[in-house]
């Protein structure tokens, strides 16, 4: 799914990535750790194309990585941001608006899919119709995921997913979204139980 | 109808003895802007006692050409002062913004002094000078508020965009927010204005056509249409300034360019 060889990234004089190749298949739960500016975000970055300075070859589902086939590999993504603090002033902002872009229209989910993913999130409906500056930074999270899932995109990046969450809806988010056959999933995390339930975990604390 | 009350040379000195005003509170509050209150009323005079000189000879020749060599010299220096006031480099905004401000004029001019007042000859110095003079005066402020609103916020925000494009958003999905809120920005003030105008303020142009004996109702339709295409290049000039811009200030991955900050 995801193929990247020969990666060089530096940011002036530091070396983030240094010849780094990795694969990861169809399906793949990948987990990225490692500590503060080791690269963890800057992968994340780098397959959605917030980094256009690097070296290397990187292609995603058979297209590489450039600017002509950057629409289309970001068709491909659902993102989940580090930062929930998205400049929105309503909760239903936050959720629906992936579903206004033209490329989502179809995907805007129906009342029982909602139903379904906040009863799995551990989260009431009626959070809807608050204000974002209403919900705790864990509810923010829980939303911004549940949008992500329902966008079923076929790779969903998500930077420190279970950050904010507790321990018991941690277990039950990350249940779930791991659980999601067929979705390529790359989660930079230092949750343990997120890099337990993940197929492969790149520890980015060694040298790339 | 009566004639008008010249200005005499000592009364113009007492009229700018009212400056004292603004520069005594701008010294008391220690604001830093004193030597640019100063330097910027002194710019006025001589620039209006130089166009008033030129405007004089401009109008007696009336030569188109020389009309419209003007007009792109007024539309570069609104340019240059458009983007001094940004923040933004004069590299990747020169160009869009003077074509977007050319543009603008050019469609409003010749729509108002054309099918409007149906002039026999639109490049007529009397109408074109003094009208795109109104109307690039006017678009600055517009131009400014919103390059100010439309860049600065991405740059700002720039989690919220690029939560837009990875979640499947097209670049024009994705601007499209930012967009309006600089329209909002640069237009909600001219809004305000337009509906209270009459009412509470009455505008320079029309008193000014009023002073110098013109009848009422004359300066008042022409301040109507004025305030209508004032309006309509201000939106114009806005709208193409982001667009034409969007080429240069973004990478080819639609990334904002930092380097289109001269502070950042």
């Amino acid at each position: 799914m995801i193929q990247i060889q020969n990666l060089f990234i530096t940011f002036g004089n530091e070396h983030i990535y240094e010849d780094f190749s990795l694969n990861i298949k169809k399906g793949e739960k990948i987990a990225i750790s490692g500590e503060s500016g080791k690269g963890k975000s800057t992968f994340l970055n780098l397959l959605t194309g917030f980094i256009s300075d690097f070296e290397g070859d990187v292609f995603v589902d058979g297209l590489e990585l450039n600017p002509k086939n950057i629409y289309n590999i970001r068709k491909k993504y659902a993102w989940l941001p580090q930062e929930t603090a998205l400049n929105m002033q309503s909760v239903k902002d936050l959720f629906f608006t992936p579903f206004n872009f033209s490329l989502n229209k179809e995907k805007r989910p129906e009342q029982k899919q909602i139903d379904d993913i906040f009863t799995a999130f551990s989260l009431d409906e009626s959070i809807l119709d608050k204000k974002v500056k209403e919900i705790s930074g864990g509810q923010k999270q829980r939303v911004l995921l549940a949008s992500c899932v329902l966008q079923k995109k076929a790779i969903l990046l998500l930077d420190e997913p279970s950050s904010a969450l507790d321990k018991r809806i941690k277990k039950r988010v990350t249940d779930h979204i791991l659980g999601l056959k067929n979705t390529t999933i790359i989660a930079v995390t230092h949750d343990e139980y997120w890099m337990k339930c993940s197929d492969k975990v790149i520890s980015l604390d060694k040298d790339n | 109808m009566q004639d008008v009350f010249d200005i005499n040379y000592l009364r113009l000195f007492l009229g700018y003895a009212l400056m004292l005003i603004p520069i005594g509170i701008l010294w008391y509050y220690k604001t830093g802007l004193v030597k640019d209150t100063i330097i910027a009323t002194l710019r006025m005079t001589v620039q209006l006692l130089l166009v008033g000189l030129y405007l004089e000879y401009i109008f007696k020749l009336n030569n188109a050409w020389l009309n419209i060599a003007w007009l792109i010299i007024m539309a570069t220096l609104a340019t240059s002062t458009i983007i001094r006031r940004t923040g933004l480099k004069y590299k990747y905004f020169l160009a869009p913004i003077l074509i977007s401000t050319l543009i603008s004029i050019l469609i409003i001019d010749a729509y108002f002094l054309g099918i409007v007042i149906k002039l026999d000859n639109v490049f007529d110095a009397r109408y074109l000078i003094p009208i795109t003079g109104m109307l690039l005066g006017n678009t600055i402020r517009n131009v400014i508020i919103s390059l100010n609103a439309f860049y600065n916020r991405i740059d700002d925000e720039q989690n919220l965009y690029r939560w837009y494009l990875a979640n499947g958003a097209t670049r024009k999905e994705a601007l499209l927010p930012f967009m309006r809120d600089a329209l909002k920005k640069a237009f909600n003030p001219v809004i305000a204005n337009t509906a209270i105008m009459g009412l509470i303020s009455l505008p320079g142009m029309m008193t000014g056509q009023i002073l110098g004996g013109s009848n009422p109702n004359v300066a008042v339709k022409y301040q109507i249409m004025l305030m209508i295409t004032i309006f309509s290049s201000g939106i114009l000039n806005v709208l193409l300034s982001i667009r034409f811009s969007n080429r240069f200030a973004f990478d080819h991955y639609g990334n904002l360019r930092k380097e289109i900050f001269r502070m950042k």
